[in-house]
Parts: C-alpha cells; structure tokens; sequence
C-alpha cells in the first residue's frame, strides 16, 4: 500500500493535529488503537475508501492532517459497526466516524458529495422534525452548485416517473408536533457532546 | 538380603484373553523357579492387592514381580511399602495391545518379557538411600536484588534458615536504581513506588534470615545438603554450611557502547533506560541530560541492540514495560509532552497490556518503525530517522530533547570470553571438577531445561530466579524467586531422606564404585552432566551422592563397568539380554531389541498401546534411565546373543533437547558413532546398530521408526552369531 505521499522527503511527525483529534469526544478513545487491522479487514467498504480505519488512525498519530480530513473514509462508513464489534481494544470506530464527520465539515473539508448530502438532510430533520425528500434534494443541490445541478436535469425521465408514481412528492409534509422540545433535546445532546470533548 | 521373589499375572485388560496365562506363569515357576507364581483375574482391585499382600506376610515375599500393566500406571496399587522391591512386567501397553492375540508370536514376547524381568530380579538389591553427615537445611540465596529478597523471605517464612549475600552495601538491587516502578498488582495501570525500606525492612524483621552485604562469594564446596560457602565480607571470611543456593543475581543492561549506530556516544541528550532513571532520581523529573532543561518531546527506541543478530538475538521482555512506564514519567510532568515510542514489537507479556493501554490513553504514540539514525537537528536537539513500516514510508521526528534506548539485558552469569579467565565474572567460585561456575544453555544464562524444569540448573540444589535465569520484569521475578525457593526447599528436604531430586524425584537408589578397578580414565568424571564426580588427590573419582540426579550417565561411560546402582547395573541390563530366546536362522524370526528412554520413549511406547497401534512383534524393549546410560557392552551382549539389530529411541538433543538429563542422549549418540569397532570385530555390519530420536508426543511415529528399522536389518540377513 503506497502512501500518497507526493515527496520524497520523509514525513515529519506533528503532534498538533494528533492532538487536535485525540480530544474529541471518541476520537480520545482512538487513541488506544495498537495497528493490529481487525477494521480493516471486516470494513464492508474499505475498498471504496483512501485509506481504511487503521492507516487513518495511524496517519492521525503522524500528524498528517491533510490526508485525514480529505480522506473518503468517514464518509464511505456505513455505520454498520461491524469494526466497532471486532476492535480488540474497544475503539467504537462508528463513533469516532461521526466525530470526524463532524470535524471535517466544521474545518472546511467537504469535498466529498456525501457531506453536503448529510447537511443537507440532517437541516431538513432539524427543521421539520422529519425528513422530507424533496427538501433533502433542494438543500443538497444547491450546496454542491452548477455542476450538480446539471448532473440533476440528466436525471429527469426516472423524476418524472417517480412523479408519476406518487413517488417524488413535492409538497411539504407537515412539520410534526413537539418540533420545539425536539430541537432543545438536540441541542442538549450536542452539549453533552460538547462536554466530552476535552 | 535374602530375596524370596513372588510372581503375579494379572488376566484383566484383556491379557488373559490374548495370552496364554499358564503358559506364561510355568515360565516363571519351571524356568526361573520362582517360589510362589500366581495369576488373578483383576489385580489392581482390592482381592488382588490382597492376594499380594497375604504373600507379604504368610510366605515371605520381597520381591514382587507384576505381569500386567506399565510401570507408569497404578504404581500407588502396587507400592507396598520402602522394604519391598516391585518390579513391573508390561504385557498390557507393550504385548496385548500391540499384538494379535492368541498368537505363537505374542505369546513368545510376553514370556520373553516374563524372563528379562526375572533375570533382572538376579542381582536386584533394595536400595539404600545416601544420608549424608551435617546436613544442613539452610538456604543461601545469592543477590539481594527484589528476586533474592522474595526467596529469602519466602523460604524463611516456610520455616528455613536463610543467608542471604549481596554485593552492594544495601539490598535492593534495581529497586535502589529506579524512580518509580511498573505496576505490581490490578489494576496494572499505576506506576508504584519501589518502596525499598518497607521490604528490607521486612527481610531484617525476619528471625530467619541472615544477611551479608558487601560480601561476596569466595568459594561454594561440598554438595546439595553439604554446601560449605565461603563469604568474603568486610569484617573477613566466613563459611556457612547450606542446604541449597537460590542463584539471584540478576541481569544488567546490555552495553551500550556498542549502540553507536543509534548515536549513543555521540549526542549527549541519547541515553539509556537506566541512565534516564538515575537522571529522574536525581532531578525528579525527566531533563535534558546536556542542558537540564524540562523535556518536552522524549522518543523511545525500542529493542535497541535486542532482537539483532549483531547484538542480542533475543527479546529482553522487561524493556517494553520499562519504556511504558519512563513514558509515562514524562507525561506526568508534563500532559502536553510529545512521547513517541518507537517499536518492533510492544511485549507487554502477563497483565501489562492495561499499562500499554494506559499510557495510549495518556497520548504516548507508538510508532512501529525501524530507526534508522539518529542525527543532530536544530538547535542542539535531535532528529530520530526511520522507516515506518505502516506507513510504508521514511519518517522524521524533529525537536527531540531526549533519545532513550531500551537496551534489553545481559545475565550476570554471561562469560565475557574476550577476558583472560582470571578477570572473568566469578559468581559462586565453585569447586567442582567441570569448572568454577555454572553452565549455560544459552546467551550466559545458567537455566538448563527451561519447559519442563523451571529454575533447575546443571548443577543440581543450585536454582536459578529472576533475570539471571531468563530476561524478565519485576513481576515474573518474584513469581520466579517464589518457585525456585521452593524448588530448593524441596532440595533440602529430599536430599535429608537420601532422595534425589528432579526429574527421578524419591529415588534412593545411587551410584555405587567398584574403586578397586577403577583405571582413572575419567570419564565418568567428564561425563557427568551435573558435576556430580569430583577428583581426588590421587585422580581417583570422587562422587558426591546428593549431587547426582540417578540418570547414569557415569555407568554408561564406564568401560570398566565399575559403577552400579542397588537397582540398576550393567550385568541387571545385561542379564536381561541374555535372557531374550533368540531362535534358530532357519525358522526367520529375526530378534531386534529396543533400548527407549524412560522419560520419552517409553511413555511413546506406551502410548502406542493405549492407541493399539500394531507395531513388530520382533522386538523386545528394555526401559533404560536415559540413554546415556547405555553401556556399549550392552550392545556386544545382544550381537554376541544372536539378536539382529538393536535400535536406540532416546531423546531430541541439540539446540533445542528434550533430554531430561541433558546431554545423555547426545552422548548415546557419541558413544554409538564408535560401535562400529565393537561389531567390525564380530564381523557385523555397524547399521545394525542405531539410534532415533523420539518425543513423548510420537506415539504415531512409533511403528513406523520400528517397521523402518527392522526392514533395514532384514536386508542384512539374521545376524550369524545365532546360537552360538
């Protein structure tokens, strides 16, 4: 497996972004990673991916900041915890997934579409309290742009016949009750969050 | 004594379905006239255990003969006390489970074995054991280290004197060296004082325990129960006499000199563990050693000179533990602080993964990398290169204040072979005939069967404990230093009841010297593999019974067959050849005899019959003490009787041997080499004559070695010595 590392010269360890990283909220947990690949080898996805869980953590530990938030990695996670299960050391991978997730897109790392598409659904939920396609659709390609919006209209003949089907409704749903007391929970859970992180 | 010898065969486990029972006992009775003969249905139950015992007392019997099963099983049925002599005949595991039964053949090795016992019972005598004069029961442990300290104070509190001799002017041994040490106890997390005071407190609390520090050892004479050790302290010599030694001398680390390649020598701020923690001690926190500024970025480099051809081939165990922790000093003072730790392998053997996983979580990082140099970067501090090996790629860690070096550990006990024999390391000054010290295995440290035997060393009442004996942390020593003390326990107290100790532990039997035909060729003085023969002033040997581990070794290298044992002897082996019933050319029944190890090969044998694996039913086995007991006349007896080959199944030796004495089966097979004289002079082929290694876990190979074996000798032809 060849790093992408362009230059000859050799990497330098940083401490700073390994520090950065060890101290949210599950990303502290990652730090008891020993390199053995049980992730790796029982990802579902891994051959989508830059680089598999493991070499992640252990670009993480060099420092190499670039490489980690760029990478596809946490945006081909599934979820499906089955790494989180086989971790000898109890590393709860999912976790620390959504922990970069969420440190990517808060560092400006959103090249991947997958990060729009989870803004855009998650505002929608938010919002609303349910998710609402064609919302979730609006909001995702207006955050990717042009390009995406042209890729869109090439998709035209299966809208119109979802539309023909009952399928694409374009009519929002109603927002559900109790939308108030949902947001405060939310809000209080990205708190909580906030409190672990150290 | 008067023997009145009693013979019984046991019908149960199928023998008497598949032999002739009467048969076999007229061969006893006619044949041998054996006084009283008997057969029962069961003998191992409680009628047959009484039909013996009613022998004992109406009849006289003391010599009991059992046709049944092996030797290795029901011995406690059939132990009738210390004045009555039992010897076993294996029909079951060697005959009817590896025979057809109600066969000619099968029944011709069944009386065979009938006779080679009973020929055997003509000059068996009951032993008698070796009480040597003055015996003592103390326990002289050797380096006040926390291994020397733990067997002290273990062996004083099951009731034993105890002396204990260090070199320094205080106990403590590492303990005074370091700052803080691993964890010894759950959580494994914690770094723990080494709380030296408490525990030389308790070894002067002691009643048992004497000490000398600044002593050393001048000479060590005598023998297990006979140690006279003589103490060079400051206020001059002194001797005790001890039972048993505990050798804790510990291990130091490995030269670092030799480590320039990873800038030891050349850059002041690249030290080793131990260096960095007398800094620790010194300043109370980890320093720059050339500026004393606080550190804040410390990389470690593991196995530094371990696992490396060029220097210690080995992996050292401890230094993985001992680099956990110095990184954690470090973050101790200081969170923040950047500590990475280089590795070919972390070893955190036993409970010590928390500890790895602890210092994780304090933010250590562990890099598996090879270093590849160490070189001066900016201002004054260091840039450690390397090739990380996850990352398939050249890495560079810059700004570093402090290289350590785990530089793993060398025993005590290492003979540095460069140095004239008078500068060398001299530990115990022994006065053995085989040299001042004790022999190693390997790399200098003393252990000599390290699976089977833990602490044992080739010089039997001396045990070995803690990193001298193999590289270890604190918490394998003190469970080392408990088990060798108890092993030397064991020592003193066997060796008071004339015993031997390990592996034929309760023998009485010991070797006995016909002086008066001694030639002094000094075999049995070289061969020994404990030492156990010293010399005389006139070069006669000189044996020290409660050395001797019974193997006989020494009565296999006699060529004037001048030492015996009460139960054991060269014409007792040579009579049971001469007992085999060799038959005539022209019938083609060729005869091969297997001489097997009792520790390996006859539980091999045995385990063959348990899993009624069909072997030849030419062969006739006689269970000798180890191989290198073998006496070469042995093999002249068999040639000379007609018999066509005679095969040797001993065990592994080498590098890696299983020889329960050592350096018996290698000598069988030195012996052998020269076998070849002995039967050119008979006008035999010297192929009829070999020897094969066998684990106790061969049992499936066994019909195999022997099938190919006998193939080999039928290409010979039968053997022309027959009924001569």
């Amino acid at each position: 497996m060849a790093d992408n590392n362009v230059s000859s010269a050799p990497i330098k360890y940083d401490h700073n972004f390994a520090q950065e990283f060890f101290s949210t909220e599950n990303g502290r947990l990652a730090q008891k990673c020993m390199q053995c690949g049980m992730c790796a080898v029982s990802c579902a996805t891994k051959d989508l991916m830059d680089h598999s869980p493991r070499r992640l953590f252990n670009l993480v530990r060099a420092g190499k900041k670039d490489e980690v938030l760029g990478s596809n990695t946490m945006w081909m996670c599934t979820s499906c915890c089955t790494c989180k299960v086989r971790c000898p050391r109890g590393i709860p991978l999912v976790d620390v997934m959504h922990d970069l997730k969420n440190m990517a897109i808060a560092q400006n790392y959103v090249s991947y579409p997958q990060a729009a598409f989870y803004q855009a659904f998650w505002q929608e939920v938010l919002n609303r309290g349910r998710a609402f396609e064609g919302g979730v659709m609006a909001r995702y390609y207006l955050k990717r742009g042009w390009g995406e919006i042209k890729k869109a209209f090439e998709m035209k003949d299966l809208g119109m016949s979802m539309l023909k089907h009952g399928r694409l409704p374009m009519v929002p749903p109603r927002k559900i009750k109790g939308l108030k007391e949902l947001q405060q929970i939310i809000e209080k859970a990205q708190a909580l969050q906030r409190k672990e992180a150290k | 004594m008067a023997k009145k010898v009693g013979v019984y065969i046991c019908k149960g486990c199928g023998i008497g379905e598949a032999l002739d029972v009467d048969a076999l006992a007229k061969v006893a009775s006619k044949e041998y006239k054996a006084p009283v003969v008997k057969t029962c249905d069961v003998l191992c139950a409680p009628e047959g255990i009484e039909l013996i015992k009613q022998d004992l007392a109406g009849e006289g019997v003391n010599l009991v003969v059992i046709a049944g099963c092996s030797a290795r099983v029901n011995y406690d049925h059939f132990d009738f006390g210390p004045e009555i002599l039992v010897e076993r005949v294996n029909l079951r595991e060697q005959v009817v489970w590896t025979q057809p039964p109600d066969d000619e053949d099968t029944q011709m090795m069944a009386e065979d074995y009938m006779r080679m016992t009973l020929a055997k019972t003509k000059n068996l005598e009951l032993p008698e054991p070796f009480i040597g004069e003055n015996l003592s029961k103390a326990i002289l442990v050797v380096g006040g280290g926390l291994a020397g300290m733990t067997a002290a104070l273990e062996a004083a509190n099951a009731g034993h004197q105890v002396i204990l001799v260090e070199k320094e002017s205080a106990l403590g041994g590492w303990l005074n060296k370091v700052y803080k040490i691993a964890p010894l106890a759950a959580p494994f997390t914690e770094l723990q004082d080494p709380d030296v005071e408490a525990r030389v407190q308790a070894i002067n609390d002691n009643p048992r325990i004497k000490v000398y520090t600044g002593a050393t050892i001048a000479s060590t004479a005598g023998a297990p129960g006979m140690f006279d050790v003589t103490i060079n302290t400051a206020g001059g010599e002194v001797t005790e006499r001890v039972g048993a030694i505990v050798l804790a001398t510990g291990a130091r680390p490995y030269d670092p000199e030799k480590l320039g390649h990873l800038g030891y020598g050349q850059f002041a701020d690249v030290i080793t563990q131990a260096q960095l923690e007398e800094l620790v001690k010194a300043e109370g926190k980890v320093v720059r050693p050339s500026s004393k500024e606080e550190a804040v970025k410390v990389a470690f480099i593991q196995c530094a000179g371990s696992r490396d051809p060029e220097h210690l081939p080995y992996c050292s165990a401890a230094c993985c533990v001992e680099s956990i922790k110095q990184a954690l000093y470090v973050k101790e003072q200081n969170p923040e602080a950047a500590v990475y730790v280089f590795y070919k392998d972390i070893r955190s053997s036993g409970q010590y993964e928390h500890f790895y996983k602890q210092a994780q979580m304090q933010g250590v990082v562990f890099v598996k990398a090879d270093v590849e140099s160490i070189e001066e970067g900016e201002g004054g501090k260091l840039a450690v290169n390397a090739q990380d090996l996850m990352m398939g790629a050249p890495t560079l860690l810059d700004e570093v204040d402090v290289v350590v070096l785990a530089n793993g550990m060398v025993p005590s006990t290492l003979v540095d072979e460069n140095l004239p024999p008078e500068e060398q390391t001299r530990i115990l000054n022994l006065k053995y005939r085989q040299g001042p010290e004790l022999p190693t295995l390997k790399y200098g440290f003393p252990d000599s069967h390290f699976i089977c035997f833990p602490y044992e060393t080739r010089r039997t009442g001396i045990y070995a404990a803690g990193s001298v004996r193999r590289p270890m942390d604190m918490l394998q020593a003190v469970e080392d230093a408990t088990g060798a003390a108890l092993k030397a326990i064991q020592c003193v107290e066997m060796t008071a009841r004339g015993m031997a100790v390990h592996p034929r532990s309760g023998d009485l039997s010991f070797p006995e010297f016909m002086m008066s035909r001694c030639t002094q060729c000094k075999r049995c003085t070289e061969e020994c593999p404990f030492g156990a023969i010293n010399e005389d002033e006139k070069a006669n040997p000189l044996p020290n019974p409660t050395r001797c581990r019974r193997c006989g070794t020494c009565m296999g290298a006699c060529p004037e067959r001048i030492i015996s044992f009460k139960n054991y002897s060269v014409p007792m082996i040579g009579n049971m050849v001469k007992a085999i019933e060799v038959p005539e050319e022209d019938e083609e029944k060729p005869r091969v005899l297997i001489f097997a190890c009792e520790n390996d090969a006859i539980p091999a044998l045995d385990m063959a019959g348990i899993n009624r694996l069909n072997y030849s039913k030419w062969v006739r086995i006689i269970p000798v003490r180890c191989l290198g007991s073998l006496n070469l006349v042995w093999v002249n007896d068999a040639m000379s009787k007609g018999i066509d080959g005679v095969l040797l199944l001993g065990c592994k030796h080498g590098d890696d041997y299983q020889c329960h004495f050592m350096k018996g089966s290698e000598l069988a097979g030195i012996r052998l080499s020269k076998v070849s004289e002995t039967l050119d002079r008979l006008g035999l082929e010297s192929e009829r004559v070999q020897m094969e290694e066998v684990s106790i876990m061969d049992y499936d190979k066994i019909p195999g070695i022997i099938e190919r074996f006998i193939e080999k000798i039928e290409e010979f032809g039968p053997n022309p010595m027959k009924g001569f």
